[in-house]
């Protein structure tokens, strides 16, 4: 059964680049509305700066984003070490939640996509998203 | 074998990533992106670790860690902290209050300070000669502390064996 919320507030931060700040915004509400509102969505620069956030986040999201910063970036040195390639994307599944981290270029600069869900929602519906997300929106 | 792991903390531009580069056999692990931060002077900082190791010789190995220096990430400090045989608090000197860096670092291990084998690294003092080192010293005190406090200068692999030697032997003397 599809898990339907009410509409989740989201926040843009203030982040000295304000037009990505602007832009990372329009990534949260994308996926917000693509998840049908069952997750919590947050962007933060590649060095741990909360650049937007949405959904229902019961964490701080400055600390939240200084952690995806750090798993990320982990997760880039392990895929280096291990010669695997760039990695697209990290996982932690959870007992009661999953947590999924993907690197994406908005307006030049590279940025973590962090989404938390429940265990309700299909991994590859949210993989899809981010995809469907970045093409749109990133870079790529 | 015998395996031992030091971890380098302190504050953003202190020179952690540089006194891993510069001791480590290999080349190191780093977790670095670009900064983004105009009030910081380094262009690129550390966002998860360093890591790097060194053969002591006789069958002893160190394994060296570096923790971001920004506050968010405080997160990591007592991740990567965990275990450690000894701790380096790295310092620069030419920072507006080093002093103050200094001592939030301390404030941020209080609870761990008891447990912990420490060697504190001044770095820059040919640039900015205060505080001394006996500034840092005086913190210590007042806080019922003792610990070495050295002027190092991180990109020489002998001033950061030194601190290495000295954490060593300070931990193998309490254990």
């Amino acid at each position: 059964m599809k898990e339907r919320l009410a509409p989740a507030p989201f926040s843009v931060a203030s982040f000295p680049d304000s037009a990505l700040a602007d832009h990372a915004l329009r990534i949260v509400q994308a996926l917000l509305v693509d998840l049908d509102g069952a997750a919590a969505i947050l962007v933060a620069s590649a060095d741990g700066f909360e650049l937007a956030h949405g959904g229902r986040l019961r964490s701080d999201p400055a600390r939240l984003a200084a952690m995806a910063s750090s798993l990320a970036a982990l997760g880039d040195t392990a895929s280096h070490e291990t010669g695997i390639g760039p990695p697209r994307c990290l996982v932690i599944e959870s007992n009661d939640g999953r947590l999924v981290v993907r690197g994406m270029r908005l307006r030049g600069e590279p940025v973590i996509v962090l989404v938390l869900t429940g265990q309700g929602l299909l991994l590859d519906r949210v993989w899809n998203s981010l995809a469907a997300a970045e093409t749109r929106l990133g870079d790529r | 074998m015998k395996e031992f792991k030091i971890v380098f903390t302190g504050p953003p531009g202190a020179g952690k990533t540089t006194a891993i580069a510069a001791l480590s056999d290999l080349p190191p692990v780093r977790t670095e992106a670009r900064n983004t931060d105009a009030t910081l002077g380094p262009t690129h900082i550390t966002v998860a670790m360093d890591f790097g190791q060194v053969d002591l010789g006789r069958g002893q190995w160190a394994r060296l860690f570096g923790t971001p220096g920004q506050a968010r990430f405080e997160f990591m400090w007592r991740i990567v902290a965990a275990d450690a045989a000894g701790v380096v608090i790295l310092i620069d000197n030419t920072r507006a209050d080093p002093l103050g860096e200094f001592v939030a670092y301390l404030e941020a291990y209080r609870d761990l300070l008891p447990q912990m084998t420490l060697v504190a690294g001044i770095g820059r003092t040919d640039v900015s000669r205060h505080p001394t080192v006996d500034d840092y010293v005086e913190q210590l005190t007042a806080r019922g502390l003792a610990f070495p406090v050295l002027e190092v200068d991180v990109r020489r692999r002998d001033d950061v064996q030194v601190m290495v030697d000295m954490l060593l032997t300070k931990a193998q003397s309490r254990s």
